[in-house]
């Protein structure tokens, strides 16, 4: 029955990452630091699993700035909303079951 | 000699974390097996931390809100509870008004600041626009008391009905059909509790509209407050 939640948001970071970043308004976003302060995980480790959400289409990362001043900035993505809204239903149904 | 300029010349400002990360080899990746009790769990738990962190208006907002409310419309109901003509507030409770009012906006300002630290986009911009009309809109309300006592109207109406109740009916009334617009009930709902607050306390004359209004607002605060906590629990 696990085999039917999206193995791409199914692994505790991402979950973390996801849920996070589906709490702000549409049409938001959240700097890198700021998520990374909010999860708790290292740089490094935050950037790899944003990269495989962001090949996914689920996030998308904004840079703006130049130098010293260049932030980075993250959101979830329309199809990330619909496929976030698809796991929790998901996993609702699952422990409803 | 250069050390003491070090000291005293700016921090060399921090790059971005991302750029950085970015260029670090990527941190092999351990894809845990996640039980969907614990994936529930996690996102609960996640859910309801983001929500909190990010939380523009959080219950104990509401709740000092509330205080700020019962002190402000307190003073200012006992400092014209027994003028006989009226005149209007007291040089004291004027005093009581802005200074309460100074504390609570540093202290909204704040809460604020902290919950969007690290946000932006659309909805944030949306909300400083949303924002700037209401104040401008808050400081008109006040600056046509000036245009009704320009024109004769009685203290009673000047200082006592219009500046209790109108802002009510006028903020509350637009609060809440912006709300509406957004489909956000809850919020919705108190903006029309107080503006039917308004409404009906301006029936109960200079004196007791400031005390009524001052408890109308305390309650639906309250209530606001306790709604949102009950939804969140």
């Amino acid at each position: 029955m696990a085999d039917e939640l999206d193995p791409l948001i199914h692994v505790p970071a991402r979950l973390r990452i996801v849920a996070t970043l589906a709490a702000l308004e549409d049409g938001d976003a959240l700097s890198f630091t700021r998520l990374q302060t909010m999860i708790g995980l290292t740089p490094g480790n935050l950037i790899t699993h944003l990269r495989k959400l962001e090949d996914a289409g689920y996030v998308g990362a904004v840079k703006s700035g130049n130098g010293a001043a260049s932030r980075t900035d993250v959101a979830l993505t329309a199809r990330g909303r619909v496929a976030f809204a698809t796991y929790s239903a998901s996993l609702r149904e699952l422990l409803a079951d | 000699m250069s050390e003491w300029f070090d000291t005293f010349s700016a921090p060399k400002p921090a790059p971005d974390p991302y750029e950085e990360a970015a260029a670090e080899p990527a941190t092999p990746e351990i894809d845990e097996e996640l039980d969907p009790r614990a994936a529930a769990a996690i996102l609960a738990q996640t859910t309801e931390r983001a929500e909190r962190e990010l939380d523009r208006r959080p219950t104990f907002l509401m709740l000092v809100a509330a205080g700020v409310v019962l002190i402000v419309y307190g003073a200012l109901w006992i400092s014209v509870r027994h003028q006989h003509p009226y005149s209007g507030p007291t040089g004291w409770a004027l005093g009581v008004l802005y200074g309460t009012l100074a504390v609570w906006i540093a202290f909204y300002l704040a809460v604020r600041t902290r919950a969007t630290s690290g946000v932006s986009g659309r909805a944030m911009r949306q909300g400083r626009f949303e924002g700037l009309t209401f104040a401008t809109v808050w400081v008109f309300v006040y600056v046509f008391q000036g245009a009704l006592h320009h024109a004769g109207a009685s203290d009673a109406i000047a200082y006592g009905i219009y500046p209790a109740a109108a802002p009510l009916l006028i903020i509350g009334g637009a609060a809440a059909v912006h709300q509406a617009a957004r489909q956000n009930w809850p919020w919705a709902g108190f903006a029309l509790g107080a503006v039917v607050l308004g409404g009906l306390a301006s029936y109960a004359g200079p004196r007791a509209v400031w005390g009524i209004v001052g408890v109308g607002l305390f309650v639906l605060l309250i209530a606001r407050a306790a709604q949102t906590w009950l939804t969140r629990r």
